[in-house]
């Protein structure tokens, strides 16, 4: 390969290797054209971060499971999620397989009374109040 | 209020990762145990909705039931037993690392900190250039952004560095600042999109176009604050696709979410500014923001053979009607047509026509999946219209507009052709861009 061609390709120019610094050039790097904080290094920029730092969500532990359904009320909370009638047929369903797989499974179907956006206390407290064991609380979407 | 007992949730797989990574994270802290139905589960016939329950649970591909019963039963494992502060804090530094200017375009894109089209990379240099443009100190909280978690405190310096990126000038900044207000944009599965109006005295200081085009991609002012919107809420409010920003289709006008300038000075006489309307003096700077989904045209010009309102009202009428809301923008040759052949002395008495006019079948009314999110509740809680609509037969027909003052009207555009849009978006009150300088 011509020597010239090959420092031409190494980015180098030929006088450089000739040892005339005078006339030496390196290759065009690409510079930005917008470099403002030049101390970051050649052809580096340094910018500010748009992101901002989120706080994680406290923990909170999980209510110990059941040892068993059996004999056990579960309360189907029904977030009214595109409507109170939405996951209607979803929660007779489950209804359903409660009833034919667990004896004495007392199940109760209640409608949130702000929708899928606001909490229901009434229904907090009635589950408090009727002592039930478990809640299944859906059907987001 | 505390129940203590096993709860689980159940999601259909649209949305259940997002509930159990960025909700647990970021907003409960629960690590609750999720069942999932496909979706969608709303709408489908009992069959389908019957077959999910006896299908597999989306998540684990286990029998549904079976992930029912072992989510109540099986025992916690230890990171179920966590509780308190989290043992890490995120931190972001203020300063990225020093790159090439290509590596950082890419580095922005693929945070999704950007709308995929370039931007001005936002050096110390132009921020501080930018922070010129308000009084405000760049640490001032403008609007600590909750929407998805998190707390994230969008600052004035935040604000001034999205602002760089969407290609404003210092003197926008004010306006920005003000916007940053309202963020995060519009983000539901359901594709929503903004409005911004701009009214008073800043709108020809800064240029903003309120005619000819003014919807359009022909003006800088309303291009890069409109673009700041989009920035500033993808950024202040970590919204990235299908992680947190799940709008099914997505809104093409989330790119400038309709920024543009009232054409105040279009405007009949006895017609108020959307700013005065709310309250402001004629001579404040405000900018006001509304959400909604949809813009219907009129497509053709104003026709003497079919009253312009009554065309309005008709298109009006495919709304659903959420809030009561609306917005109409109009031509100024529309609205002098209003004014001086319909008789519309004020925008109020056009937004009360609507009101009382625009009509709709009961079933199509509640056949909408907003309606049913949104105003059940009200029709279970007694509360009426709602209470009493619910229980009419579906081929009823009722005025859902019930509230003319949500049944905004503005009017842009350079009396080129006599044309408007309908639109659902529903506007708060504006924000004082003069609190911003």
């Amino acid at each position: 390969m011509d020597r010239r061609k090959m420092l031409a390709l190494l980015g180098m120019s030929p006088t450089l290797v000739a040892g005339s610094p005078a006339y030496a050039r390196t290759a065009p790097k690409r510079v930005s054209e917008v470099s403002s904080s030049n101390d970051a290094g050649e052809g580096l920029i340094t910018v500010m971060n748009p992101a901002i730092a989120a706080k994680l969500a406290t923990r909170v532990p999980l209510a110990p499971p059941l040892a068993t359904l059996d004999g056990k009320t579960i309360y189907f909370v029904n977030l009214a999620w595109e409507g109170p009638d939405a996951a209607n047929y979803i929660f007779d369903a489950m209804k359903e397989w409660f009833d034919k797989h667990y004896t004495g499974v007392k199940t109760m179907v209640k409608v949130t009374a702000e929708g899928m956006f606001g909490g229901d206390p009434a229904i907090a407290k009635e589950i408090l109040a009727s002592k039930a064991d478990a809640a299944i609380v859906g059907v987001a979407g | 209020m505390e129940c203590k007992i096993p709860a689980i949730g159940i999601a259909s797989s649209n949305i259940v990762h997002y509930a159990t990574d960025y909700v647990f994270k970021y907003q409960n802290g629960m690590p609750i145990r999720y069942v999932s139905v496909p979706f969608p589960y709303a709408g489908q016939p009992q069959a389908v909705d019957v077959g999910y329950v006896s299908g597999k649970d989306m998540l684990t591909g286990r029998p549904f039931m079976t992930a029912v019963v072992d989510a109540l039963t099986g025992p916690l494992t230890p990171e179920e037993k966590i509780s308190g502060a989290p043992p890490e804090e995120a931190v972001e530094p203020r300063l990225l690392p020093a790159d090439t200017e290509d590596n950082l375009r890419v580095l922005f894109d693929n945070k999704e900190w950007t709308d995929f089209n370039s931007i001005i990379l936002p050096t110390e240099k132009r921020v501080m250039a930018m922070l010129k443009g308000t009084s405000h100190k760049p640490d001032e909280v403008v609007k600590t952004i909750n929407i998805t978690g998190g707390g994230r405190q969008l600052t004035v310096e935040k604000v001034a560095i999205n602002a760089v990126m969407a290609g404003a000038s210092p003197e926008h900044l004010p306006v920005i600042l003000a916007l940053a207000t309202q963020t995060p944009f519009g983000n539901s599965t359901s594709s929503m999109a903004n409005m911004v109006v701009i009214n008073g005295p800043i709108r020809n200081k800064l240029k903003f176009n309120c005619g000819t085009n003014a919807l359009g991609p022909y003006n800088r002012s309303n291009a890069v604050v409109g673009r700041a919107f989009t920035l500033m809420s993808k950024t202040g409010g970590d919204l990235r696709n299908n992680v947190n920003a799940w709008e099914t289709l997505g809104n093409t006008m989330q790119y400038n979410n309709n920024c543009y300038g009232e054409n105040e000075e279009g405007l009949p006489d006895g017609w108020q500014p959307l700013h005065v309307q709310m309250g402001f003096k004629p001579t404040d700077n405000v900018i006001s923001v509304g959400v909604g989904w949809s813009s219907i045209a009129s497509v053709g010009a104003s026709q003497h053979i079919y009253p312009t309102h009554h065309l309005m009202r008709d298109y009006l009428s495919s709304f659903c009607a959420s809030g009561s809301a609306a917005t109409i923008v109009i031509d100024p040759s529309v609205a002098e047509l209003l004014e001086n052949v319909y008789g519309f002395k004020t925008k109020d008495q056009l937004s009360e026509w609507f009101s009382q006019n625009v009509t709709k079948v009961n079933a199509s009314y509640w056949g909408n999946g907003v309606i049913q999110s949104t105003a059940v509740p009200f029709a279970l809680a007694g509360l009426e219209p709602y209470a009493s609509w619910r229980k009419l037969p579906d081929d009823a027909v009722i005025k859902p507009f019930t509230n003319p003052r949500a049944i905004k009207v503005v009017v842009a555009g350079g009396k080129v052709q006599s044309m408007w849009f309908v639109t659902d978006f529903r506007f708060g009150r504006g924000v004082s861009i003069d609190d911003w300088a």
